[in-house]
């Protein structure tokens, strides 16, 4: 009963959060000095009367209380996202094909990174002082402080040679030569070798200085301290006490850490031009492509309250003290 | 260990499945035929009603009929699916015979009927979905195909740039678009346009679409059945980076054949490199300086002074800006038809040397006194302004800027850079109602369709104003010679009807234009035939370049 609550609660919020979102989402680019229907009319042989016929086409002539019901009353009773005003397509559709190729491209990275994070730091807690601690903490900080976009230039100016630098695959090749599904994988897996390596090394810094805090702190607790009075094995007391007990944090920070996992590729996305949704929101911010960037922020928002919710229930499940 | 190998092996799987496995489409040809070409800016979609990018525009180019294209040298018009025209003695009558026995790709005859179709269509939606093409069809009172190699346009007045303008509509098959152009005509801007079920898009040009990912690459394959010169190669794909170094990175390590709109940071390295080609022309575009000439500007009227705007001119060291800013790679401007625009851009008028002695004497003399700090005052306040910067500008125009603020700052004249996105500086210059009341200065610049003077000389038209207009430039006597080069059909007198214009413009200075940016291209040297023009080797002119290109080795 009291568990149950508990998630009520959560989720009460988490849908609450999403509502306000939606909302801002709707009135932010609205808010913005400049006008949706600019871009589109500058056509070399428009007619004059392209900005008006654009902005009733647009449904911009209308009040903003009725833009703002209408959009409300498509989204949630019929799930349609508008219509795209660069191409005129769904918005459904589209962002469903960036959000699958962001998808693929940032679970490499990120799990790369939570990997990598959490050896490092407890390495790195295990060798407290030692030059292992050192190299690694340092590595962890320089790469946390380091921009994303200045990380993957740097891959690209290291390995153009060698790997791709652009796109998810080399479809001009694969159409012109020909290719069987192994290739396909290659191809991709290629494609996504820069970028996800860019997010991973965005990423571990963070992961690292977690793991690393965390199992320090959990090292200096009593219980360690009487493991160790009671003669037990180094490997032991580190493995089944410390790092069970450090898990907690760590947990918390990857649930985050996967609710960011679609925002988080804005600029890799950008700098690999890899055809996702961090490039999408990119484009439409250019054009004030207002329906596409609605949709594009509601995917975003729903991934971090999701995995939110998700952090909180495994917080309440992994600690006893919370009680909703 | 097992248990990490599962780990990798399953999130391998789930990446993969997630951003899509299919593998290749096929496509049946042979070899390495084929060319990529890198480009930083997109196709945004592949319907002619709906889009408003360059690289589309130069698709359609290349699938699409056009009944003329330009040629090489950009200016002269010559036959396209249009083999030959004549004109009746009072100009308003023009017959055109197109190519006999043309098929589109799909084996449907192509004829005059297509044309007729195509032409109709945007004139009966002009005010509507057609809207972004209608302009093309201005002052056509009837188009009529009258067998299926003849067409007949009438129009209401006789102009002058006729084959001009109907270069830049492509003509499309009537077999797929007549369901689209009924009722309200919306579904003309609805129909994506794209290939379907693995078939291309029905095309009638040297290529025809074969695939198309938005934002990462369009596929296009020889077509077979074009009715003009076939293509030497397999087919070409438009590469999209949303990053131009990456560009410059793929192009260098031979991932990518060619890349347009090279950055001028860029060309150097390029250039060293043996085993590419650097293409530096004349381009079409131009960076400006605007000076607010609105009759409704409310405050800061000594800006509309011709004197102080000639001492601004003589405070620009546009040589700087081209050295420093643009590293070379552009040329000083003066008028808004660059030399790149050919017989149409007037070679007497050039910019004003770079004097500070004599922008400031200038100002002396108009009694606008200099104060506290150096800064002039005028009508009791000082002589400082804001610049309206728009994003398009930054990089090199933000080094421009401080080259222009540094010598305003020599003559007593403070600016302040305000940057902002395109569409918020656009909003900004119109200001209330489109009076364009409200700004001093903007920079900005202007990338026209075409090499000739119809579309750049009427962006300043007094009835631009909440349109195309950035400067808030209102000159009946202008409007007037625009209209009279639009019907002047000798093309010496339209000429110089066209160079008075510029003389107006030049001398009023709603614009002081900087430089002219050069046309930047590289390619790899295994490849030639490119055809290079002011708007590149992949433009909206002409089907030359990709049908000329071949593999040297």
């Amino acid at each position: 009963m009291h568990r149950a609550d508990y998630v009520i609660k959560r989720a009460f919020f988490a849908l609450m959060t999403v509502f306000v979102a939606i909302t801002i989402n709707f009135l932010l680019f609205r808010a913005l000095p400049g006008s949706a229907v600019a871009n589109f009319a500058r056509a070399p042989h428009a007619s004059p009367q392209l900005k008006e016929e654009l902005t009733k086409e647009f449904g911009l002539d209308q009040p903003l209380l009725k833009q703002y019901g209408l959009y409300l009353n498509q989204l949630i009773f019929h799930g349609n996202m508008g219509i795209s005003f660069a191409d005129n397509q769904p918005v459904t559709s589209e962002l469903a094909g960036k959000l699958r190729n962001t998808i693929g491209m940032v679970t490499v990275g990120t799990v790369l990174a939570i990997s990598i994070g959490i050896v490092t730091g407890f390495v790195s807690a295990w060798r407290r002082g030692g030059a292992v601690d050192a190299v690694s903490t340092n590595t962890a900080i320089i790469a946390y402080a380091l921009p994303t976009q200045f990380i993957g230039m740097m891959l690209i100016f290291l390995f153009a040679k060698y790997l791709p630098t652009a796109g998810m695959r080399n479809e001009v090749n694969n159409f012109f030569s020909g290719g069987n599904t192994w290739d396909s994988i290659k191809d991709i897996g290629t494609h996504m070798i820069l970028p996800a390596l860019t997010l991973a090394l965005t990423l571990f810094g963070e992961y690292t200085l977690v793991v690393r805090s965390s199992m320090l702190e959990t090292l200096g607790e009593d219980y360690v301290l009487t493991a160790r009075a009671k003669g037990l094995p180094q490997r032991r007391i580190v493995v089944s006490h410390a790092l069970r007990n450090a898990m907690l944090p760590i947990a918390t920070l990857v649930a985050l850490s996967l609710g960011f996992i679609v925002a988080g590729a804005i600029l890799v996305e950008i700098v690999f031009s890899w055809p996702g949704i961090g490039q999408a929101v990119y484009e439409a911010v250019a054009t004030r492509d207002y329906p596409m960037l609605q949709g594009a922020f509601l995917v975003l928002t729903l991934s971090v309250v999701f995995f939110n919710f998700i952090a909180d229930l495994i917080y309440f499940r992994l600690d006893p003290r919370i009680t909703g | 260990m097992r248990t990490a190998t599962k780990l990798v092996v399953t999130i391998s799987a789930v990446a993969f499945i997630a951003t899509g496995c299919s593998g290749s489409k096929g496509g049946g040809s042979s070899g390495d035929n084929h060319l990529i070409i890198g480009t930083t800016s997109n196709i945004d979609t592949m319907n002619p009603f709906v889009t408003f990018q360059q690289n589309s525009y130069a698709a359609f180019e290349y699938i699409y009929p056009q009944l003329v294209q330009f040629a090489a040298n950009g200016t002269t018009v010559v036959p396209d699916f249009a083999t030959k025209w004549t004109t009746s003695p009072n100009g308003l009558v023009w017959t055109f015979d197109t190519v006999p026995n043309a098929t589109w790709s799909d084996g449907q005859p192509l004829t005059a009927k297509d044309i007729d179709f195509t032409f109709n269509t945007i004139l009966k939606y002009g005010d509507g979905p057609a809207g972004s093409l209608v302009g093309g069809l201005a002052n056509v009172k009837s188009v009529k195909a009258t067998s299926d190699d003849k067409l007949v346009i009438t129009y209401s007045v006789a102009a002058a740039n006729v084959l001009q303008e109907l270069q830049g509509i492509p003509v499309l098959p009537e077999h797929v678009w007549a369901q689209y152009a009924t009722g309200d005509g919306k579904g003309l801007r609805q129909f994506p346009n794209l290939p379907e079920n693995g078939q291309p898009l029905v095309s009638g040009g040297p290529f025809e679409l074969a695939s198309y990912t938005k934002d990462s690459v369009a596929i296009f394959a020889r077509n077979d059945t074009f009715y003009g010169p076939k293509p030497h190669i397999d087919g070409f794909g438009l590469q999209y980076f949303s990053n131009d170094d990456a560009m410059i990175s793929a192009l260098r390590s031979g991932q990518i054949q060619a890349a347009i709109n090279v950055p001028p940071t860029a060309v150097k390295t390029l250039k060293g490199d043996s085993g590419l080609t650097v293409y530096d022309g004349p381009g079409l575009q131009f960076r400006d300086f605007i000076i607010n000439s609105s009759p409704h500007k409310t405050q800061n009227l000594e800006l509309l002074d011709p004197r102080v705007r000639m001492a601004m001119e003589y405070a620009i060291d546009r040589t700087s800006i081209v050295q420093t800013a643009w590293l070379g790679y552009a040329k000083p401007g003066a008028t808004i038809l660059p030399p790149a625009a050919g017989i149409w851009s007037d070679p007497s008028i050039k910019p004003l040397p770079f004097d500070i002695d004599k922008a400031n004497a200038i100002l002396d003399a108009a009694g606008y006194a200099k104060g506290s700090g150096g800064i002039r005052v005028a009508n009791g306040h000082p002589m400082s302004y804001t610049v309206l910067f728009a994003k398009d500008e930054s990089g090199a125009g933000d080094t421009a800027f401080q080259i222009i603020q540094n010598g305003f700052k020599q003559i007593g004249i403070q600016i302040t850079q305000r940057k902002e996105d395109n569409d918020a500086v656009n909003t900004a210059i119109l200001g209330d109602n489109n009076t364009y009341n409200k700004f001093d200065l903007a920079m900005w610049d202007w990338y026209p369709c075409c090499p000739v003077p119809d579309f750049i000389l009427s962006v300043v038209q007094c009835n631009e104003f909440g349109n195309w207009s950035d400067t808030g430039y209102c000159n009946p006597a202008y409007d007037k010679l625009y209209k009279a080069q639009g019907l002047e059909r000798n093309l010496k007198k339209r000429e110089q009807i066209v160079y008075q214009m510029q003389k107006i413009l030049y001398d009023d200075r709603p614009y002081i234009v900087l430089s002219n940016d050069d046309t930047l291209n590289a390619w790899s040297t295994q490849w030639d035939g490119f055809v290079e023009g002011p708007l590149g080797l992949f433009n909206n002119l002409s089907k030359a370049s990709l049908t000329e290109v071949h593999r040297v080795s």
